[in-house]
């Protein structure tokens, strides 16, 4: 049980507003980490911090034995460990959607462009969408799109990919075929951290679930357990919030 | 008074080599303000998050410098005619430079200082139309491409520019216009300009109808042209 992502008392604050408070925690390889928790209470900051795409304020973030803020030059370094996924996909839109996926191979770990497309297209049909490569992003549907997004962070080969509520943009029939390849990549030993609502991927798929409130974690367990058991009052509140 | 035709056609030899020279010194200016355009335009936005974020250190001392010449030239040259600026490169440049280095008799011939005058006019508004265009870039598709892990230059190769060319056709083919047309203030430091050809030719038949009507004509299709160029383009790229 390797770490590969610490926070060591990890704070961040835009500007006067500190938004993530004294965060101490360990993700450990091959977990699938559920986050939820009310809207504002930091989850996308806490992702953002770990590939840098926000810069801790205080404290020491490790991610692949690399320290934030202390070693903030080598972030790329990061990034290319840690793949990300968002609400809006963020497909590059001049693209086809074969070309998105290998763009990461290509440019950010020196395949030939053979070789790159070769991967994308494995990827491609595993996210199923192996007869799409040559669409652009404008001509698929946002299920479709959200997959690609998913297949060209995975091409970069990553050893984390972070989903920053993933789901929630899509109509709710659009939903269930992202789900499926998220839940398909946690079976293969990805680790993952999940920003979601989705409290059926989370009994599914994951491996635990963190409640955040306010920019503290309040709840930390297993996902099935702190569902039928939540412990404060909070996450009851918010479970019921959710629909759950 | 009748409008004789035959005017035109004996001075258009003449207007012909006036419209060569102004498509020469329009061209060869745009396509050097492009390229300074383009350069300025980044520096001015240099390390923000439009480009891929903040920078650290050293870098980020050399954004900051970048930002600040850029912003220095782009201002000075809005700020001032382009009569003033001809006039400037022409007569005052070379005595500044004697001033600076030293160095006598340094001088521009009338087009060269034309060609540079257009590339620096028009590369200070390009790069406000690259600022903006970069600027109109999704963020998010900006930070997808950090979070893979690509270089800044990388990134701005081939996921920034692409996508802020499109925006920027529009507005670049409104400026070559306008730098194309601004060619014919070059009359004032002796460029034998189409208008200038104009105006000789005039000076010594008086046929300012006919002149001026073949003048503005020779303009139209020079300007139509280029933008005829810019849409085919346009449409040659693909829809996003
Ligand atoms: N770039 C920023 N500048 C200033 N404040 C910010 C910035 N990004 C986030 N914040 C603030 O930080 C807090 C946490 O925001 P964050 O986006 O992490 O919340 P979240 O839990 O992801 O919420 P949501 O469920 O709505 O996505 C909020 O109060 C937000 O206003
Ligand atoms: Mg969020």
């Amino acid at each position: 049980m390797k770490p590969i992502i610490e926070f060591r008392k990890v704070s961040k604050s835009f500007g006067e507003t500190e938004v993530l408070h004294d965060i101490s925690l360990t993700i450990v390889e091959n977990e699938v980490v559920v986050l939820v928790g009310p809207s504002g209470s930091g989850k996308s900051t806490l992702l953002r911090c770990i590939n840098g795409l926000e810069m801790v304020t205080s404290g020491d973030l490790v991610v692949n034995q690399i320290h934030l803020p202390r070693q903030k030059r080598s972030v790329r370094e990061i990034r290319k460990e840690v793949g990300m996924v968002f609400q809006l996909f963020y497909l590059f839109p001049h693209m086809t959607a074969l070309e998105n996926v290998a763009f990461g191979p290509k440019k950010v770990r020196g395949f030939s462009r053979r070789e790159a497309n070769h991967i994308a297209q494995d990827l491609l049909d595993k996210v199923g969408l192996g007869d799409r490569g040559h669409h652009l992003p404008s001509e698929l549907s946002g299920g479709q799109q959200q997959r690609v997004a998913i297949a060209r962070a995975l091409a970069v080969k990553p050893k984390v990919m972070l989903f920053d509520e993933p789901t929630s943009a899509l109509d709710p029939e659009l939903r269930e075929e992202v789900l499926n390849v998220m839940t398909l990549v946690a079976q293969e030993g990805m680790t993952m951290m999940v920003v979601s609502h989705e409290m059926s991927f989370a009994k599914k798929a994951g491996t635990r679930l963190l409640f955040m409130d306010d920019g503290r974690i309040d709840e930390d367990g297993d996902p099935a357990e702190l569902l039928l058991n939540p412990q404060t009052e909070r996450l009851q509140n918010f479970l019921r919030h959710v629909g759950y | 008074m009748t409008f004789e035709w035959s005017i035109i056609v004996e001075s258009l030899p003449s207007l012909i080599e006036g419209a060569k020279l102004s498509w020469y010194i329009a061209i060869t200016g745009i396509v050097g303000g492009l390229v300074l355009g383009t350069v300025a335009g980044l520096m001015r936005i240099a390390g923000t998050r439009a480009v891929g974020g903040r920078t650290y250190g050293f870098s980020l001392f050399l954004s900051r410098i970048s930002q600040l010449v850029a912003f220095g030239y782009i201002e000075l040259i809005r700020g001032t005619p382009i009569i003033v600026q001809a006039m400037f490169i022409y007569f005052a440049l070379p005595l500044l430079i004697e001033v600076i280095t030293g160095l006598r008799g340094v001088r521009f011939d009338a087009v060269t200082a034309a060609i540079i005058t257009i590339m620096i006019n028009a590369g200070a508004y390009m790069a406000e139309i690259v600022r903006g265009a970069v600027q109109s870039v999704n963020k998010g598709l900006v930070e997808a491409g950090m979070a893979m892990g690509i270089s800044r230059l990388q990134l701005i190769a081939s996921v920034i520019s692409p996508i802020a060319f499109r925006r920027a056709i529009p507005p670049l083919g409104n400026q070559f216009i306008i730098s194309l047309k601004d060619t014919s203030l070059f009359i004032v430091i002796g460029v034998g300009e189409l208008t200038r050809q104009g105006q000789e030719i005039m000076a010594s038949n008086f046929r300012a109808l006919e002149i001026w009507s073949a003048v503005a004509i020779c303009y139209l299709i020079m300007t139509s042209a280029l933008a005829l160029t810019l849409r085919f383009i346009e449409k040659r790229m693909r829809k996003i």
